[in-house]
């Protein structure tokens, strides 16, 4: 191509004006009149193609948008009738202007949400630097004192004497759902920090919360601290009607136990275990199956009769096909078929490596040396001896390249097939993001992170040694 | 004048590549420097220029210190040395003429060049350079479209655009053969003899040596061996610089 | 390598192999492997096999015709004569009926051979009531049997018989589920687009500072060097959807957030791969440009940037394409494109819907992975 564009082409008669013309009409007329009918109709084609896509979106106000491309096509035919080469960038860079204008709708690009969306995500990019791997076990200290909800007939019960070790007294003793109550506490250790907890008359507790924050409190240089705190809505409507004992608890750390793995670690090990079996399973099946379909798909082996190379059209659809619908979408029917679990995700990755694998696979074996072939059958050897020593050598170093990449590449697809249900750690990652429980999430995505590092390493390792 | 004095360069791994070396290139001389493969020839002509910082010794030409010249001052130096390669590095998919052009870039403003905004008179003497070099028919063609040969002459008309005194020739020959060889060579002679420029060259033959220099320098292992005329090389002095196993071989 | 050696090599593999069996034991256990699950949900999978070459493309209008009778249940009064009407009628066996009284409706002059269906308006109750269904006959007439459903008792008052027939008239358009489809694969390929375009963007500064042959060897520059480099092997290990998940928090469902997740895992693995062909360029034009004299600038812009511009375009290209593949998914998570359709008519066991979105992406995909092939051999 670059060399024919250099070629001048003659101008055809009184087309040195007419041609520009045609161009403005429509994008690339000029270009066929005037001799360059390949441009022009690749020119036409984009034309007609963002015209229909703009018609489809009723995008009709990007029309201006459109504008750079239809008269730099219009000056371009000029350029091209004066015997000069056009600049295939600068046509591109004009498409690229209305390409973008579409896009940028399409997509509902909104950079006003990504910076107001921040503060929802710093919780999250906090907890990066704060897997949840480890942590201590922590004893606390805790002072209740009661709280009659509503205020009933019944005199609200005394508040608890004051004794040697740390108290607290809410004020006033009784109030209904929703009412503030002020609690003070007294006898503290100096400048503690703590937290504050409600209890139902049945056990169950809450930690109370205001404005989507946790209540928390300081003591003073006194051991005093006094901290307003919403009455919580922890009993069924219909029993709040009439007055019951609720406790309030001040809560401080006693003592710090050692560090400890967290059920989380645990979990995300089992997981990740789960997702390289996963993915091993899958790359085995999936080479099983990849090989003796590799053979039909490679065309040198294929040419021998018309109805060999129909099947080989046949293989290599079919692969293409296969090939291009993502394992997640596999997985889905396959979680339909086999049910959830990991087995469903191994289905699903099969499908997607045998395809992959049977294409690099026979596209190995159609880019082999015939000159090896040629010498050992020379020397008399026989079919299995040409294809012990002079077939194999040749293709099974790409064969266990391409499986162990494929193994690498399964590794990372397992990672998230269990976002619709397939098994491995997915399932448990997403569950913590929705959950907003960050610091399990960063403790998966750092392991798989470490674990898909490492296996990219080694794989390019054992391909460098083998190719 | 060009003064080399006890020009050493040790690079980061240990190797001594050059011990010591110290000579004198009077203006208009055609020096060829020979020794074998990995002697110090091409860290020699590298140095000249500060492609490779030496690590002690001077270099003086015309009694400005090379070696101690800041980066500004380098860069006025260089675009007055010019250097053709072995593998003739040029831009394989720029065309002839813009890879003639960057020998410009020197005298070009940064901003203009990164415009790609060469003066006419740039143009016109590139156009004239690549004449003289017989492959003005090919200035459009993109650089990898040409004959080694003809690559070479490129790197030459490059070197002709910085209208250098001084020409640094990195084995111009050693990727061609002997024909092309020959006549990469008389245009280098043709620089030296008719414009005047005192050229540095490194060659691997002795009989190209032989034919196209006034003055022969021998580096073995990084020390100066042999310093003289052409034909004062004889069998032992052959020896003494390519080693005892070697047979010396004719190009023509 | 001798002929020898190389089997004494694969010998040692062989060793590696049987070492691997215990791996695979556990492999098999925990991936949960179950044949009989796979054989026994076979006839699961027939639906999603049969439909799957029946994709959704083309439907005509349907047209509805609704004629309707009034009837009294309870009985206590009779109602009022139905105005004799021109064109399909309804003929009822009574007008007054009492609950699980038997009415025999006949109509005529309908379209023939159509399939319909009897509902009830009651009277005071919003929506209306399932009854049978029947077909016209080649005249147009057809002959069904109900009982008076007990709700209509309940209500009291007059309530309407509806008969109503449908079909397909008019032209074939594109079904529902085709245009949507189409809507979402424009969308698929523009997130792609979007998020090559700005990831590449990034990724270009970036290359160059984890490219060791362009980075300075001082201690600045190396540790530059290997944290551009750490954070491209980390970046790169996350899946999009991951980042989806997380983005779709940030700003919300829509593919907006698809193309921050797709973004950053673009300049990661783009930023790797230009910095790699960064390595990897040609030190001899750069001598030669700086030989000249050219001051830094120049030296990249005439001695780099030639070198650089094919491998780039050529991995930008490249990675379009796979990027289209990702946003055939990351609407799982809500990252837009086509993923959040395909996943609805899937759990919706619309199978002949999901068959369209999955032929969509077939073609799409292969069509983005051929012309990325072209472009990339034109560019070497």
């Amino acid at each position: 191509m670059e060399r024919a564009e250099r070629v001048p082409q003659p101008a055809p008669p009184n087309g040195r004006r007419l041609a520009p013309l045609l161009s403005l009409l429509f994008p690339g007329a000029g270009h066929i009149y005037a001799g360059r009918q390949e441009r022009g109709l690749w020119i036409a084609v984009t034309a007609a193609t963002l015209l229909t896509l703009l018609w489809w979106l009723k995008f009709w106000s990007l029309l201006p948008a459109l504008v750079p491309f239809w008269l730099w096509n219009a000056w371009e035919t000029r350029t091209i009738v004066q015997g000069r080469r056009p600049s295939t960038v600068k046509l591109v860079l004009s498409a690229a202007i209305i390409v973008y204008a579409i896009g940028w709708r399409v997509t509902e690009i909104d950079v006003q949400r990504l910076a107001a969306g921040a503060q929802k995500i710093r919780p999250f990019v906090v907890s990066l630097v704060r897997p949840y791997y480890v942590d201590r076990e922590v004893t606390y200290a805790a002072f209740p004192a009661p709280v009659q909800v509503p205020c009933g007939e019944e005199p609200s019960p005394p508040p608890a004497g004051a004794g040697s070790g740390p108290t607290i007294v809410p004020t006033p003793a009784c109030a209904s759902v929703g009412e503030t109550i002020t609690v003070r506490g007294e006898g503290f250790p100096p400048n503690v920090e703590g937290e504050l907890w409600w209890e139902n008359p049945i056990g169950d507790r809450v930690r109370l919360r205001s404005g989507g924050e946790f209540v928390t409190f300081v003591a003073d240089e006194q051991g005093t601290f006094e901290v307003k705190v919403t009455v919580p809505d922890v009993v069924p409507r219909q029993f709040q009607e009439s007055a019951q004992l609720h406790t309030v608890e001040a809560r401080y750390v006693r003592d710090v136990g050692p560090w400890r793995l967290t059920e989380t670690s645990y979990l995300v090990a089992q997981r990740m275990g789960e997702t390289i079996a996963q993915a091993l399973m899958a790359t085995t099946w999936g080479a099983i199956f990849a090989v003796p379909l590799s053979f039909f798909a490679a065309r040198n082996l294929m040419q021998f009769h018309p109805l060999a190379l129909l099947v080989y059209y046949l293989a290599r659809t079919a692969l293409n096909v296969l090939r291009a619908i993502e394992p997640l979408i596999m997985a889905i029917v396959f979680v339909v078929w086999v049910g959830l679990g990991p087995f469903a995700g191994v289905l699903a990755l099969t499908m997607h490596s045998i395809a992959a694998l049977g294409k690099l696979y026979s596209e190995a074996i159609e880019s082999i040396d015939p000159g090896p072939i040629e010498a050992i059958t020379a020397t008399g050897a026989n079919r299995v001896q040409v294809v012990w020593y002079a077939v194999l050598p040749q293709v099974l170093p790409p064969f266990v390249a391409f499986t162990v990449y494929r193994w690498d590449i399964n590794v990372r697809m397992s990672t998230i097939i269990g976002f619709v249900g397939g098994g491995g750690i997915g399932f448990l990652l997403q569950q913590w993001i929705r959950l907003t429980d960050f610091r399990s999430a960063s403790a998966a995505i750092w392991a798989i992170a470490l674990v898909v590092t490492v296996l990219d390493f080694f794989s390019r390792k054992v391909r460098e040694r083998f190719v | 004048m060009l003064e080399v004095r006890k020009l050493t360069k040790v690079y980061d791994d240990g190797t001594v590549a050059l011990k010591e070396v110290s000579f004198t290139v009077p203006d208009g001389e055609f020096l060829v420097i020979i020794g074998l493969s990995g002697s110090g020839k091409s860290t020699l002509l590298r140095c000249i220029n500060r492609l490779i910082e030496p690590t002690s010794g001077q270099i003086l030409w015309d009694g400005v210190d090379i070696t101690a010249a800041g980066q500004e001052e380098l860069r006025r130096i260089r675009r007055q040395i010019g250097m053709i390669f072995q593998q003739f590095n040029l831009v394989k998919r720029h065309t002839v003429l813009t890879n003639v052009l960057t020998g410009r870039l020197g005298y070009t403003s940064t901003w203009r060049s990164l415009l790609g905004l060469w003066s006419r008179e740039d143009r016109a003497r590139a156009m004239r350079n690549l004449e003289l070099v017989g492959i003005a028919d090919k200035a459009h063609n993109r650089a990898d479209e040409l004959s080694g040969g003809q690559q070479q002459r490129v790197g030459i008309a490059r070197a002709l655009m910085q209208e250098p005194k001084l020409l640094l020739a990195d084995e111009p020959v050693a990727s061609l053969d002997p024909a092309t060889s020959h006549s990469v060579m008389k245009y280098i002679e043709w620089m030296n003899r008719e414009r005047g420029l005192t050229v540095l060259c490194s060659l691997h033959f002795l009989s190209l040596a032989r034919r196209y220099g006034t003055r022969i320098i021998a580096l073995r292992a990084g020390e100066l061996v042999f310093d003289g005329r052409p034909e004062e090389i004889d069998d032992r002095r052959f020896k003494e610089i390519y080693g005892d196993e070697a047979i010396e071989v004719e190009i023509r | 390598m001798s002929e020898r050696s190389f089997y004494v090599r694969w010998g040692r593999y062989l060793l590696l192999v049987a070492l691997a069996i215990p791996l695979y034991i556990w492999s098999w256990r925990t991936a949960d492997i179950n044949l009989v699950d796979l054989i026994q949900g076979a006839p699961k999978a027939r639906p999603i096999i049969s439909d799957l070459v029946r994709p959704s493309l083309l439907a005509r209008e349907r047209v509805t015709l609704s004629v309707s009778a009034v009837v009294r249940v309870p009985c206590d009064a009779p109602p009022p004569e139905p105005p004799p009407a021109e064109g399909p009628t309804l003929t009822l066996s009574a007008t007054c009926l009492n609950a699980r009284d038997s009415l025999v409706v006949s109509g005529s002059g309908f379209r023939p051979n159509t399939p319909g269906r009897l509902y009830w308006r009651v009277a005071g109750l919003e929506g209306r009531l399932r009854d049978e269904p029947f077909e016209t006959d080649a005249q147009g007439r057809f002959t069904v049997e109900t009982d008076i459903p007990p709700l209509l008792a309940q209500q009291g008052g007059d309530h309407t018989l509806e008969a109503e027939l449908k079909w397909e008239a008019g032209a074939l358009r594109p079904s529902e589920t085709l245009r949507t489809t189409i809507d979402k694969m424009i969308e698929t390929v523009f997130l792609a687009l979007m998020a090559t375009t700005f990831g590449g963007l990034v990724a270009i500064p970036l290359s160059f500072l984890g490219a060791r042959n362009l980075m300075p060897t001082t201690p600045w520059g190396t540790t530059l060097y290997v944290a551009v480099r750490s954070f491209f092997n980390t970046a790169r290990s996350i899946e999009p959807l991951i980042l989806a998940t997380i983005f779709a928090i940030w700003v919300g469902f829509g593919p907006f957030a698809g193309v921050l997740a797709l973004s950053v895992h673009t300049i990661a693995s783009l930023g790797k791969l230009y910095s790699e062909a960064a390595e990897n360029i040609d030190p001899g034009p750069i001598e030669a440009i700086r030989s000249t004299g050219a001051n830094e600038w120049q030296v990249i812009w005439y001695g780099v940037v030639p070198q650089i511009v094919p491998p780039y375009v050529s991995f930008t290209v490249y990675h379009w394409d796979i990027n289209v593949r990702m946003s055939t998914i990351i609407g799982f998570v809500g990252g837009g494109g086509i993923g959040l359709e395909l996943q609805r008519w899937i759990n919706q066991l619309q199978w002949n819907s999901a068959a369209t979105a999955v032929w969509a992406i077939v073609l799409v995909v292969s069509a983005m992975d051929y012309a990325s092939a072209i472009v990339r051999e034109r560019l070497v």
